[in-house]
Order: structure tokens, then C-alpha cells, then sequence
């Protein structure tokens, strides 16, 4: 056998069923893989040694029995607090929901996935455990907020790792990394325990190689099935303006590819209300974000305490505006998905930027890099329905790029049926690419 | 000091937070970054955009 963090998370489970390996060997080798690889991207900064051999010992004999994965730090864990990648106990130790779910399903958690702190951005570069690396190339970002996640995924350091998304903060690392990102539909998992509670925006996520892992992980996750069916026909909707137009030519290039060779039946829609989604986002993201404490807020980053503070200062008039606003979303939404299986952009409009410069060219000009990631992800987080980042190849610069979908509310085993369909059409090439540090 | 300035830091003295001229560099850029966007908002027609319930969980139901 291979190292076992070679396998997907799925072979993984199967090996440790069939007793191909226990899980007590798996573990050993994920730490020994996790040890020798992650000081290059910072991925996983806390490990449990001791306390995963314990959760051996007393982990139910679940589907996913013995397989490791990472938590990202929003989630509150028996052992320790969420501390969002701050330096501070944010929601004190406990079992919160999702973990609850995983734990029952015999998932071992062997680490925390690092985060950009308080989940305040889409590059990952500011985090109390310092920036993470991305696996295709260190010198650039491994996205945001899951950093840790995606990028651990992308090493082959687990198979695995529970993520959350309040503006993309799975599907845009997901895409940086070259894997397979998921965010669920709002509610759909119990949220106490969970800092992604305190707004109307966040979901869990999960971040894998493949879509079969994803619908795994997913499935133990929300506690149900999520049954396959065929991914061929779809009907896809496609919104040239903003969200393929104003993307790097490379980018929207390698995407229209990636829809092409799926063959679904492509159409392009325009969707009331959306040049008003962003602002409503905002409206209600001023309101939800608030403030913490001040020894929280001398801890952050001048950046994120910018944002945390300029929010303080917005005018409360646009809360029932913005609310007003989603509203009309939810319904414009609903009546493209009576027409469209799924809408289609690209996850982000380019390519992981460097951890040095974190503003990208576009045809509307150079931007921070958080102002038009949040504008491709943000629609799913304000209406709450699921999305999911595929891996659609590189650029050439060798980047990973990713195609997001996004379905109606619940549709996450069509949404990840679509995923697997391209695998099948594209034989595996896109999510079947390493990094080199995983060579 | 400016205007925004004085009344940033005003604001922050009332809530007993700490801040330096940095932070009211970076404040001044979000803040009006995101005025620009919220300010859309001021101009819905509010008759076209009524206050609806919204369940984040499922599809809105036709009225």
C-alpha cells in the first residue's frame, strides 16, 4: 500500500473496515505525514497527538470509522475552545453540533485547521498561527477563511476537513487549493458550538480531494444520505455580468472549457436584483459582524480590525434595507432554479494571489482581492443556498483554478453529482493534479 | 483632524476602544469602500422591495 494519506478518505474507511490497516496505523501515519509536511504551508497548527488515540479508543463504529480530518478553528471541541484564529477563547470547549455529527459517524480529529482570523477574509494570510501556505506554490495565498483546510486537503495531509462558509470562505480556498469545496445549505446542521451561529450568513462546509469524499463527509455531516443519481443534462445557468466578465481571461477561460466538456445544456440568464446582492450582504454583514472585546481587538490584525471597526460606524439604515433586498433575492433565485438546475461562475475571479500582494487585475481595474471574491460567493451566504467548487485544472502558471455551482436550497447530492460528472468526463485529470509538495 | 476623523474617534471612545492613526487610516478606506456600495441602497423603491419573512433553510413560498 501506498501511504495511506494517499488515499481518498473514502478508500481510507474501506482499508480500516476491511482491516487492510488499523486505525491506530492510519493515525501514525497521518501524524508522521502531517509532521514532515505541514511546516511549508502551516496548515495545521495544533495537532492532538495523545487526545486522537484516545478518540480511537472511544470512537463509534461508524461509516467513516478511523479516517483523521482536520477542524477548522471556528468549531468548539470537547477538549478546546473555537478560537477563530485569534489568540482567545471565543466559545468555550464543548461538543459543538458538527462536531457531534462526525464524531458519531468515527471520525477522528487529529489537528486544527488554520483560519484567517475571525474568518474575516478570503486570503488566509492573517491568522494568530501565522499566514498559510498554499501547496502549488508557498509564496502565495491558500485562500480564506478555511485556508488551513483546503490546503491541508491539497497536501494529502488528511482526506478530509470540516470547513465553514460565511462568504465563500470554503469554495474560495477550495478553488485556490485545487479541491473539492462544499457549502451546505443555511441550517442544515446543528450550530450551537459553532462561531458561524452568531450571523445569518455562515454554514458549515467540507473540503476534500474528490467529490465522492465530499458526499461522505457531507452526508456524516448532515446526518442523512445524500443519494447519487447522474450528473449528464443539466440545465446551467450562466451570469455573464459581473461574475464571467469581470473574471481573469485565463480564468474564465479554463471554466467555459470545464462546461463545455461537462455538455450540459448551457444558457445564459440574467437574475433580477443581483447587481443589489453585495450591497445588501454588506447591509446585513455591518449588522451581524459586530465587535469583540477590546483585548480581542488589540489582538487582530490592522486589517481585520479596520473592517470590525468601520462596521461600527455604518448607519443602521441600511439593515432593513439590505433585508428588504435579500428578500427579492431569495424569490429572483427561486424562479431561475424553476428554468436552471444550477447557476455557474468561476469561484473567484483568478488565481491564488501572492501572500505579498493580495490585489488582483481585472477588466473592471486592481482590487483587493476580498472585494471580488465576496462578490462571486456572497449570493449563497445572503439567500443560503449550497455551492460547491470544483477543480476545473490549472492556468499557466500552474495554478489551480475552480468552478463553483450553486443549486436551490437542499440540493447538495445534485450539486454533487454535477462534481462528479466532470470528474468522469474529464477522466480525473483535475482532481487527480498534485502540488508539489505532494509529489 | 478631519471630520471623520473626530467623529471615528468619538464613536470608538464611547464604545472604550483603543485606536492609533493607523487604524483610522485603514477605518477611513473600508468605511468609505463600503459606503459605496451600501448607498445603493438608498435608492430601492421600497414598494418594489416589501419586507418578506425570510427561512434561510428553504426556498421562498410564492405570495
Amino acid at each position: 500500500m501506498n501511504h495511506p494519506q494517499d488515499l481518498t478518505l473514502r478508500q481510507q474507511a474501506d482499508a480500516v473496515r476491511r482491516g487492510d490497516i488499523s486505525a491506530k496505523e492510519l493515525l501514525d501515519a497521518t501524524l508522521e505525514r502531517l509532521r514532515e509536511r505541514d511546516p511549508a504551508i502551516n496548515a495545521t497548527p495544533v495537532l492532538f497527538d495523545e487526545l486522537s488515540q484516545v478518540q480511537i479508543s472511544q470512537a463509534p463504529a461508524g461509516p467513516l470509522y478511523g479516517v483523521p480530518i482536520t477542524v477548522k478553528d471556528m468549531y468548539a471541541l470537547p477538549w478546546r475552545a473555537a478560537r477563530n484564529g485569534t489568540l482567545h477563547n471565543m466559545i468555550p470547549a464543548g461538543a459543538s453540533g458538527p462536531y457531534r455529527n462526525l464524531r458519531d459517524a468515527g471520525l477522528i480529529v487529529v489537528g486544527i485547521a488554520n483560519q484567517h482570523e475571525l474568518g474575516m477574509g478570503t486570503t488566509g494570510v492573517y491568522s494568530a498561527y501565522g499566514a498559510m501556505r498554499n501547496p502549488w506554490d508557498f509564496e502565495r495565498c491558500a485562500g480564506g477563511s478555511s485556508g488551513g483546510s483546503a490546503a491541508g486537503v491539497s497536501a494529502r495531509l488528511v482526506a478530509g476537513s470540516l470547513a465553514s462558509d460565511s462568504g465563500g470562505s470554503t469554495r474560495i480556498p477550495a478553488a485556490y487549493c485545487g479541491v473539492v469545496g462544499l457549502k451546505l445549505t443555511y441550517g442544515s446542521v446543528p450550530y450551537d458550538g459553532y462561531f458561524g451561529a452568531a450571523t445569518t450568513f455562515s454554514a458549515p462546509g467540507v473540503i476534500t480531494r474528490d467529490a465522492g469524499d465530499a458526499r461522505a463527509l457531507a452526508a456524516a455531516l448532515v446526518q442523512r444520505p445524500l443519494p447519487q443519481q447522474s450528473g449528464s443534462g443539466l440545465r446551467i445557468g450562466v451570469v455573464r455580468d459581473p461574475f464571467w466578465n469581470d473574471a481573469d481571461q485565463e480564468t474564465a477561460d479554463v471554466c467555459q472549457r470545464a462546461l463545455k466538456l461537462a455538455g450540459w445544456k448551457v444558457t445564459e440568464l440574467k437574475i433580477e436584483n443581483f447587481e443589489l446582492a453585495v450591497a445588501a450582504f454588506l447591509g446585513r454583514l455591518i449588522a451581524e459582524a459586530g465587535v469583540p472585546s477590546p483585548d480581542v481587538l488589540a489582538s487582530l490584525s490592522a486589517p481585520t480590525r479596520a473592517l470590525l471597526l468601520a462596521g461600527m460606524l455604518a448607519p443602521a439604515r441600511f439593515v432593513p434595507r439590505a433585508d428588504r433586498v435579500r428578500a427579492a433575492v431569495r424569490y429572483s433565485l427561486a424562479a431561475a432554479f424553476d428554468t436552471v438546475d444550477f447557476l455557474a461562475w468561476p469561484t473567484s475571479p483568478a488565481a491564488a494571489p501572492t501572500l505579498e500582494d493580495t490585489w488582483i487585475a481585472l477588466p473592471s481595474g486592481r482590487k483587493p482581492v476580498d472585494v471580488p471574491n465576496v462578490r462571486q460567493s456572497s449570493i449563497a451566504n445572503l439567500t443560503g443556498i449550497p455551492g460547491i467548487s470544483i477543480p476545473v485544472g490549472l492556468n499557466t502558471s500552474n495554478l489551480p483554478l475552480g468552478l463553483q455551482l450553486l443549486g436551490p436550497w437542499g440540493s447538495e447530492a445534485r450539486l454533487l453529482d454535477a462534481a462528479e460528472h466532470m470528474e468522469r468526463v474529464s477522466e480525473r485529470e483535475f482532481v487527480n493534479l498534485l502540488p508539489p509538495l505532494a509529489r | 483632524m478631519s471630520i471623520f476623523e473626530d467623529w471615528a474617534r468619538a464613536t470608538f471612545r464611547q464604545a472604550n476602544l483603543e485606536v492609533d492613526e493607523e487604524d483610522l487610516v485603514l477605518v477611513e478606506l473600508v468605511y468609505k469602500g463600503a459606503l459605496s456600495q451600501l448607498e445603493l441602497l438608498d435608492h430601492i423603491d421600497l414598494e418594489k422591495f416589501p419586507a418578506k419573512g425570510i427561512d434561510l433553510r428553504h426556498a421562498p413560498k410564492a405570495t
